[in-house]
């Protein structure tokens, strides 16, 4: 019964979806307050409605109700509650269903934050909410429904269970970060839609999103950064970056997302780049739809990519609707987008935001370029190349730089103007310390980029500092207060511009950690009990070999002993081997896996990977890496998010 | 020259720049390993293609044949349709690698033998597949 009120609820959003459309369209050309007020109460139900589906969907996967294919496909009697919530995110339909959820939760919240603010712009803001609802009721109703049945003629007793390598937390809570990123972009470009049939692009729409923009921009971010430790904890090829499609669709909206962060700052104060800012938003939009329809569409093929399916084209098409529309909307209101403002000079805060926002472009494009290289090249020479990390990481590498670069010498920039004396004054001190770190980095013996990456670091902490205690001095001259009382007072005066630079000490720590992968060394080898291997100045010995059963899988657990070249004890390693599902008995539907084990310090992380076992023999066969600074790009991360947190957080009048 | 003009020059000029190098880089990649191209089994065996190539195809059942001196070693035959081709391995080999098994190879060709050093399995079908193990059956079955 349950099931069929699922599936029900969904009929009725989608049908709520069109009435309100439909609502608000008319009230846009009579003015009729009451079919405004009816198509708010219509986008609330269908929010109301995806909830209860939502919620629906959770409770068969609660019950194990396998008599729903979904449930009995991602879930298993055994799975744990935790990945039984999760499964919700596991499988194709269920992820659409959950997409909508999210996309549901915001628009509900820009309906309630908006009843007695922005007037003039909440219609079209609803109505394009509502499409994009409407276009993932098209699909969640009648292309690939969460609640089908079972076969009709099969009776399942058990489901499949959660695929090993999802059974693990950050795997539990990556999806929906990235989910609450991607989704939240779709305000932002309901706003910008909305300013643009209203013909009002100055200043207003860009207050309303600013801080949706960044809580969307904070959960794409993080989900990133999951999906990269996730990668790094479970995957075991010992990287968190691999430039594969699925990522690199992440990663694009990522840069556009962060070059409109940085240029609304000049729109709101300057009232200058309209055009490229309604561009980018639109464009962020589209490449969180574009990503989904990587993921799901088959063409690439990618550790994420689900089995290919018919949803490819439907979203390809819903990719172009919205480009056409939003980029001729803008066709047609290019006089009002036209500013009259000018930049005055190349040494200008706006124009080193300008030149920010190039490079990210630029570098969207690049990844864009690397990702479809395969299909273009089929096109163009009727070859598939397909390109690898090297491809891409030489191509990005000096954007990245150039990008780094920018973070330091923008915010010493004034705007409009910056005169030599300041420019003097302000890039001394920063400069000289670059300077003297290359030197001493040359010295130790680091060449060509690495050095470039570090000296460029040490430079964007440098100016990053002299801002602070510029900030910091001020204060205390003129109010008399404390170091550390006018750090507070300062940051919480202006959140956004400290908070900013905080998430640029982040993204600098994630450039030391990147730079780290440079030095990364690694080496296979077999051990038997007692016997040792070197790798990077590291003895690994292997102590002990021993086996067990627990609930879900068998495990063969090695005992590596680590010392390093002083003969020093270090560390315990203890990398699993596991066969899960190992009381199956058809042997194809047991699964293999290998458990790491990580010793990570700031320094350098020893990552072991327990490849195989000949139990015979006992011997295990092992795959040790070890890569710098790692733990950078962690602390990075945390770094980022903090900041963003203090941008965001609100103020008290 | 205004400086409105002055900065559409600048702005033409670094995208030319960068197109001039993504371009250049799509060329003549620095690293051998950054670009491949994905072909038949057939076609490789055909042309003899020495450049770097990207395979797909089956693990040729009873195939597989492990070096008993090193475990990492080891050599199978890849199928794909009629063709087939003998691959050498030499690196810790994925889970899922089996008689049978769906993978992707990354490699070179030389004397009739392929080089392989990246071995991908493609398992998408486990978890996207139908459900018809032991612990289901089918109605039919008990009703007759």
């Amino acid at each position: 019964m349950t099931p069929i009120a699922g599936a029900v609820a969904l009929n009725l959003a989608f049908g709520f979806s069109i009435l309100s459309i439909i609502c608000l369209f008319i009230f846009t050309l009579n003015e009729d307050k009451r079919l405004f007020l009816t198509g708010q109460r219509l986008s609330l139900g269908i929010s109301f409605f995806v909830f209860l589906s939502t919620f629906i969907l959770w409770y068969q996967l609660i019950i194990s109700n396998f008599d729903i294919d979904y449930v009995a496909r991602y879930t298993s009697i055994e799975t744990p509650f935790i990945y039984k919530i999760s499964a919700l995110w596991a499988g194709q339909s269920g992820s659409l269903l959950f997409w909508l959820f999210i996309l549901s939760i915001f628009a509900t919240i820009t309906v309630l934050q908006n009843q007695s603010k922005h007037h003039g712009l909440m219609p079209w803001v609803i109505i394009s909410l509502s499409i994009i609802q409407l276009f993932f009721l098209i699909l969640t109703n009648f292309v690939t429904n969460p609640f089908m049945p079972t076969d009709a003629d099969f009776v399942v007793a058990n489901g499949n269970g959660l695929n090993p390598l999802l059974q693990n937390v950050t795997m539990a809570i990556h999806p929906p970060t990235l989910y609450l990123g991607y989704v939240g972009f779709s305000v932002p470009f309901a706003f910008a839609i909305s300013a643009l049939m209203n013909r009002d692009t100055s200043t207003l729409w860009i207050q309303s999103i600013r801080r949706w923009t960044l809580v969307a921009w904070l959960f794409l971010s993080s989900g990133i950064i999951l999906g990269g430790w996730w990668a790094y904890q479970e995957l075991g090829w010992g990287g968190y970056w691999a430039w594969d499609p699925v990522e690199n669709a992440s990663f694009m909206p990522w840069l556009t997302a962060t070059a409109f962060l940085h240029s609304i700052i000049i729109q709101e104060k300057k009232d200058m780049l309209r055009i490229w800012n309604m561009a980018l938003i639109i464009l962020t939009f589209t490449l969180c739809i574009f990503g989904t329809f990587l993921t799901r569409s088959g063409v690439m093929s990618s550790v994420h990519s689900f089995t290919a399916s018919s949803l490819g084209p439907i979203f390809l098409i819903f990719v172009f609707l919205i480009l056409i529309i939003s980029f001729s909307l803008m066709y047609l209101r290019k006089s009002e987008l036209r500013s009259e403002k000018r930049m005055e000079s190349f040494t200008s805060r706006e124009s080193g935001f300008l030149f920010n926002n190039l490079v990210f472009v630029v570098m969207c494009f690049a990844v864009f370029w690397g990702t479809l290289f395969p299909v273009i090249s089929e096109t163009v020479r009727g070859t598939k190349i397909t390109v690898g990390p090297p491809f891409f990481n030489q191509i990005n590498v000096p954007i990245g730089l150039i990008l780094l670069a920018l973070t330091g010498v923008g915010p010493l920039l004034a705007w409009r103007n910056t005169s030599k004396q300041s420019l003097i004054k302000n890039f001394t001190f920063p400069i000289l310390s670059g300077l003297i770190a290359a030197i001493i980095f040359l010295f130790i013996g680091f060449r060509g980029s690495v050095v470039i990456s570090f000296s460029l670091s040490v430079f964007v902490l440098a100016t990053i500092s002299t801002e602070f205690k510029r900030g910091i001095s001020a204060r205390t001259k003129k109010f008399n207060e404390s170091i550390f009382k006018a750090l507070f007072a300062m940051v919480s005066k202006n959140r956004s511009r400290y908070g900013g630079y905080i998430v640029h000490v982040g993204i600098v720590f994630m450039f030391v950690g990147f730079t780290g992968h440079a030095f990364d060394k690694e080496k296979e080898f077999s051990l038997t009990k007692g016997q040792s291997d070197h790798v990077a100045g590291y003895e690994f010995t292997l102590l002990k070999l021993s086996e067990t059963e627990r609930p879900n899988h068998y495990a063969w657990i090695s005992d590596i002993r680590v010392t390093d070249n002083k003969g020093e004890y270090v560390t315990n390693l203890y990398p699993e081997k596991r066969i899960y599902f190992h009381k199956n008995p058809d042997v194809n539907r047991r699964q293999p896996h290998s458990e790491l084990d990580i010793y990570s310090t700031l320094n350098k992380d020893i990552y072991s990977i327990f490849s195989a076992v000949d139990n015979e023999n006992g011997v295990v066969f092992i795959k040790i890496m070890v890569n710098p600074l790692v733990r950078w790009v962690w602390i990075g991360g945390y770094i980022l998010v903090i900041g963003t947190m203090i941008a965001l957080w609100p103020r008290k009048d | 020259m205004n400086s409105n003009k002055k900065f559409t020059i600048m702005i033409a000029g670094v995208i030319t720049v960068v197109i001039f190098w993504i371009g250049w880089v799509s060329s003549n990649p620095k690293d051998e390993k950054a670009m491949a191209s994905f072909i038949s089994v057939e076609k490789l065996l055909n042309d003899k293609m020495k450049k770097r190539t990207k395979l797909g195809g089956l693990v040729k059942d009873g195939s597989i044949i492990i070096s008993e001196t090193n475990y990492l070693d080891c050599s199978f035959v890849l199928k794909e349709g009629a063709a087939e081709l003998k691959v050498k391995y030499d690196r810790s080999r994925p889970d899922l690698f089996k008689d049978g098994a769906e993978v992707i190879i990354t490699g070179q060709y030389l004397d009739g033998t392929f080089y392989a050093d990246e071995l991908q399995t493609k398992c998408a079908s486990r978890y996207e597949g139908d459900l018809r193990d032991e612990s289901s059956y089918k109605l039919t079955e008990i009703e007759t």
